[in-house]
Order: C-alpha cells, then structure tokens, then sequence
C-alpha cells in the first residue's frame, strides 16, 4: 500500500491567506454543511472551525454512516449475534451504538462472537476458517464501501463461502441530499460535498440535485486547505448569487467518477428505499441484495422477528443530521449523553458531530 | 528440543518438566546469584534511601510483531515504569502464564528477548513464576513482570507537580508500538517499517536527574498516548496545557497509516518515549541530554503548562486552529501491551 503525506496542504501559510479572504469576502452570516463524516472530523482536528469568522456556521450532515444506521437495523445486528453458531463481524465504532435495548459491545461482553474487522474481506475469510460457524457482516456504509462489499459477495459466491453473508443496511449519499432539501425548515447556503464518496459517484451524481436546488456545492478532500478552498469557494458563489458545481478535488474525482466500481455495486445490489435514522424513510437511498444473492441475505437466512422502534426520546441526532441543530442544543448531550454513555449514535461514532464536539471541544 | 516440540501443560505442574524447563532454558538466560539459589523467593542487597516498586501485565496480540515480541515489552515496561518514579531499576521478577501448545523455540525466543532486554536496561531478574493453563484458557502467553528501584536522592517527580510555566518535552516520534502492533495484528503490509518503539528508558532519565536539572514530572505514554497521559498529568496537578501540533515528531509512515485507518497518533500508545515536564530554563539543557541518549534522538519540545483552563489539554494545529485533545474514552486499539 503507498502512503503519502501531503504536506502542502497543512501549509499554515496558505491556510493564513484563505483564511484572510474569507473573512474579507463573507459579507453575511452564511450557513455550511459538511455532508461526510470525514469532513467533520477533520475540521474539528483541524480546528478550522475557530478560525472561520463568526458569520460561518457548519452544520454535519447525514454523512456518517454509522449515524444514520436506523435503530431497527442495529437492533438485527444484536439479534444475529444471539443466533447460536453466529459469528458476527462488524465496523468498529457500530459496536457501542445503543439499539434499542443493548448493543453488540455489551452482546459481546455476555459471550456472543463479535468481531471487530477493518475490512468486509476479513469476514470473508473468517468464514473460510470456521466453516461450522455462520460468519454475519454488518454491511453499514456508502458509496465509498459498497463496492468492495459487493466484491466480498461475489468472491463468497466464486469460492463456494456459503457460511458467509451479509445483513444491508447500506445507503447511497444523492438521495439523501434531495430528501434534505425538500424538507421543510432546512436553511443550508452550501454544500461541501464528501470526497471519498465522489470518488465512486463522480460529479455526474449531485447534478439532479443541484439543477433542483440551486444550492452552492463543492467537492473536496480531506486535508485543511482542501476545506478552507471550499469554504472560499461556496462563499464567493454566494456572493456573487451564481451557484456552481463544482468539483475542487481533481486529483481524486472525476465526472464520471469510477465506473467499474458502481458496475460491481449494480451486480449485487439493487436500490431500495431505507429507512436513516432521525430521518426516517428515503426513496431510492438504500441497497439489498438482488434476488440472485438472496442465499447471502443475513435478513433472509436467520429468522429476526424484529419490529419497528421509537428512537430513544430526546436524543436530536436526526435534527443534526439535517442540520437543524447542533449537538449543543441537544438536551442531553455532555448530561447524560457522553462517549461512554452515548444515547444516540452521533456520539458512539468518531465521525459523529456530538462525539466531535465532544472530543474537539 | 525438536523443532516441534510445545508446552505442555506438565512443564508447569512442578516436577520434573519444570524443573527441566527451568534449569535449562530460563536460568542459563537469566543468571544471576539471586536467581541461582532457586529459593521462594529473590534476596538481594539494597543501598539506604527509598524504593520504587512497579507492576505491569503483558497480554499483547500477535506476541511477535516488527521489531520485538512480549518478552522485551515486558521487561522495558517495568523498567520504564521504576524510571518514571525518578528511580534506578534493578531488580524485576517475572511471571509467566502459557497456554498449553506454545512452540518451545517460541517461548525460547521469547525469553531470549527479556534477558537481552534485562542486560541492556541493567536490570536483574531475580525471581520467577510458571504457570501452564489447557489450550484456550489463555492466548499463547502472558507475562507479568514486577521490578524495584532505589530513588536518585533529592528527586521529587510527579503527575502533580507540573507548573505554569513549565515546557513539556517528548523523548521521540509518537504512535510506533500501536500502529506496529495493529499492522502486525491485522495482517496489514505498508511500505517502509513500522517497528515498535519498545526500549529501556531508565538510562536517559539516569542522565536526566544527575544533571542537576530540575525535573518536575516524568511520564511515558503507553497505553492512550500522549494525549491522555498529558491529561492526567493536567488533571493531577490542576494546570491547563497547550501543545503546538507542527512540534509533535511522528514518523510520516506512522502518520500515513493513522490517517488512512482514522486513528489519532496522539492516542495511540508508544513503549519507549517519556514524558517530562521541566521549568523553562532547564528545558533545552534538558532537551539535549535526552537527545543525546540513543532513544532520544527525534525528542521535541511540543508544548507548555498554562493556568488558562485547568485540567484542559488545548492542540494549536498547524494551521493555527486551536482545539481540544481529550482523554481517550473507551479502548482504541485492545491488547496492545
Ligand atoms: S448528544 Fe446524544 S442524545 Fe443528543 S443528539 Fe447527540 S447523540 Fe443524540
């Protein structure tokens, strides 16, 4: 694996002078939401929030997956890992966020096999090694982790993994941004469109949104003068009332973004609606197995008898998420809301707003 | 010993099979008179003034990883641990439970790396323990290790006793044993090494407190990293703290990973660096002893002791953003040490 460490883009120099025109250039208060996970926890390690003038808010949006995992699904992650013979495999930090009556960590803790993976393939091949067993993945991602996903269904299938599957509850980042802005109440001037996301989808994939819309958008990436650009950018398309698309993260995305990969997510997948937590339920936003993989479908081959589930009373996560509120308007956060007692998934996941808060100051 | 040959769950029953393990594989390694009388317990001479007393278990999976195993973890471990109590190490015992089936030539080399590890630090092991559990009552091997010192005299280091004022100093690069250990674990292959750290610090904090420099606390950051240590050390001596992020040493392959993974290297634990925090007019003197010392080389200071927010650790990051570094809540990285 090559690494590279982009000095040049933690440069404090040119960071000083975008800053400089920021603050020149924003002439009214200015409301921006960061759409990925990503994003906000980079500004918050950054701390590029405090040196944005006052007239720029961000808001984190629906772009965390684990965060927008609804809790009925979380709540199908803890009934697998009470199947006998179940392995179940998942992400790290959707290991402590709160179903509706326990999480997998505290499953974990009384004896069932859950297993942290850093990859989908990882499960895969622990399904190879107990073939007696059968190995679950918790498949919580977006655009940037379904294709690989979808990958690791294809490969079970070629190999003949049959202990293997997966339980869906992935989802897909345009529709979620369309929903958003049909809402009624929602006041966003510009968008920073996630990078790593854009890499699979392209530009091509937030048109239809922005031709409805009309609201300033920019992609880019992850290192401080990459957002600092953006910010710049989304604040002269406001002030000179001519919105744009536009992508400032070149040396990673293209128009048409990456092809092979969303052929290899339309192989497995079919769009479906899905529900978002704090959202609710989001047309053509989520992704199940076709019909030809349904042996893979954790949903189909255990028997969950699950039931759809208040969300836990007060927590605003889904009002972050649309940015209506931030995590300090939230009643319970920093009472009894806190990363060892997360009430809500915005502050188990490190790229949750409320754990960013929290953990940024 | 064959090749093949494993641990049985006799060799820790007392008879025959640990004594043949004993006198064969672990008293040659470790000799020493204290050791070789194959009494209870150790009886060794100690000169007046006060002790320091240390206790550490090792539990960290895989056991092998690049640039060391369990073995030299533990014993460094403890010794750092006496040397942070502005103490000289001396004496260490060691406890060692293994599951039935461990390779011989892998406990071998295990031991091999402590008694390397015990000479190069100066240290005795003088006492000892062997336990044998059936397959899957422990993973391949854990170690505890205890160990005292005797106090450098007119010493007073403590997690209390940091000052407005003060500059915090960081003996070398952030973050090597974590993200060595999680490569090792999770079969990840980067370009370039990623070793641990793992090394005895007791000579450097040696040369440290016979300078005459005043030292008001010594720390080193394992598990948590930097950023917790510098919060219970901000926590325990009532005093704020600012750390300037273009100071930190991380190597860049460490640096690459953590931002490919999402790991923080301020939270990720080191085995062989030191914190110390020194009144500002010792700090480069200071500064340049530790860089002196072998494992010292890439020290840094990377920040001071304020009394603006107390109990708060605040990052000024490289673009000039200012933020908070809070404790690690919960278990990044499990079993990695
Ligand atoms: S602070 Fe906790 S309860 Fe409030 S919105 Fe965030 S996660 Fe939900």
């Amino acid at each position: 694996m090559g690494l590279t460490y982009m000095k040049e883009f933690r440069d404090p120099g040119l960071a000083e002078q975008l800053v400089t025109a920021i603050d020149q250039e924003c002439t009214r208060p200015l409301r921006i939401m960061e759409v990925c996970g990503t994003h906000t926890m980079a500004i918050f390690r950054h701390g590029i929030r405090n040196v944005l003038p006052d007239a720029i808010t961000l808001l984190s949006g629906p772009g965390c997956p684990v965060c927008v995992t609804a809790q009925t699904d979380i709540d199908a992650f803890v009934a697998l890992s009470r199947q006998p013979g179940v392995i179940v495999t998942t992400f790290g930090d959707l290991m402590k966020v709160p179903g509706s009556g326990t999480t997998l960590a505290r499953q974990k803790g009384a004896g069932a096999d859950v297993r942290m993976v850093y990859s989908v393939f990882d499960a895969v091949t622990i399904a190879r090694q107990h073939p007696q067993k059968q190995v679950v993945f918790c498949a919580v991602g977006f655009e940037t982790t379904i294709p690989t996903i979808a990958a690791a269904v294809l490969m079970a299938k070629d190999q003949g993994v049959d202990n293997f599957c997966i339980y869906s509850a992935n989802k897909l980042t345009p529709p979620a941004l369309a929903a958003l802005m049909s809402t009624d109440g929602i006041s966003i001037d510009g968008f920073i469109l996630p990078g790593h996301v854009s890499v699979i989808t392209g530009v091509d994939a937030y048109r239809g949104v922005f031709d409805t819309h009309r609201v300033p958008s920019v992609i880019t990436g992850f290192e401080p003068i990459d957002i600092l650009h953006a910010i710049l950018s989304l604040v002269r398309q406001n002030r000179s009332g001519v919105p744009a698309l536009e992508n400032a993260y070149p040396r990673a995305v293209r128009e048409s973004g990456n092809p092979k990969a969303r052929q290899v997510m339309h192989q497995v997948f079919d769009v479906c609606d899905a529900a978002w937590r704090g959202i609710g339920r989001i047309e053509n936003s989520g992704m199940a197995l076709k019909p030809e993989f349904s042996r893979f479908d954790a949903g189909l081959r255990f028997d969950l008898h699950l039931s759809d589930v208040d969300e836990p009373r007060g927590c605003a996560c889904g009002e972050i998420l649309m940015g209506l509120k931030t995590p300090k308007a939230c009643p319970l956060y920093k009472k009894s809301c806190t990363p060892m007692t997360p009430v809500g998934p915005c502050m188990v996941s490190s790229e949750g707003a409320c754990a960013a808060y929290y953990n940024y100051g | 010993m064959t090749p093949d040959d494993t641990v049985l769950l006799d060799h820790g029953a007392g008879g025959r099979a640990s004594h043949a393990m004993f006198s064969k594989m672990i008293l040659p390694l470790f000799h020493n008179d204290a050791l070789a009388r194959q009494d209870d317990g150790a009886v060794y001479p100690v000169p007046a003034g006060r002790m320091a007393f240390s206790t550490d278990s090792y539990v960290v999976d895989p056991i092998f990883f690049c640039g060391g195993n369990i073995g030299d973890l533990a014993v460094n471990g403890t010794v750092n641990d006496i040397a942070m109590c502005g103490a000289d190490p001396l004496y260490i015992s060691v406890g060692l439970i293994i599951e039935e089936g461990l390779p011989l030539k892998d406990l071998q080399t295990v031991l091999q790396t402590m008694a390397d590890a015990a000479a190069r630090a100066g240290v005795k092991i003088v006492t000892g323990d062997t336990k044998v559990v059936p397959r899957g009552k422990a993973d391949k091997l854990f170690i505890n290790t205890s160990g005292v010192g005797m106090l450098f005299e007119g010493v007073d280091v403590s997690g209390s006793r940091a000052r407005p004022g003060d500059k915090i100093i960081l003996s070398g690069t952030m973050a090597d044993h974590g993200i060595a250990i999680l490569t090792a674990r999770e079969g990840l292959t980067f370009e370039g090494d990623l070793k641990t750290d793992s090394a005895p610090l007791n000579h450097m904090v040696k040369a440290v407190l016979s300078s005459g420099c005043e030292v008001h606390v010594l720390r080193d950051p394992t598990r948590g990293g930097v950023g917790t240590t510098l919060n219970e050390i901000a926590g325990q001596s009532g005093v704020g703290m600012t750390v300037f992020e273009k100071d930190l040493p991380v190597k860049k392959q460490v640096n690459g990973v953590c931002e490919l993974l999402g790991f923080d290297p301020l939270y990720i634990a080191n085995e062989g660096k030191l914190i110390a925090i020194v009144p500002e007019q010792h700090a480069v003197q200071v500064l340049d002893i530790i860089r002196a010392d072998e494992f010292g080389r890439d020290a840094a200071i990377i920040g001071e002791v304020t009394d603006q927010s107390v109990g708060k650790v605040f990052l000024q990051t490289a673009i000039g953003g200012r933020r908070l570094v809070d404790m690690l809540t919960g278990e990044q990285l499990p079993r990695i040490c």
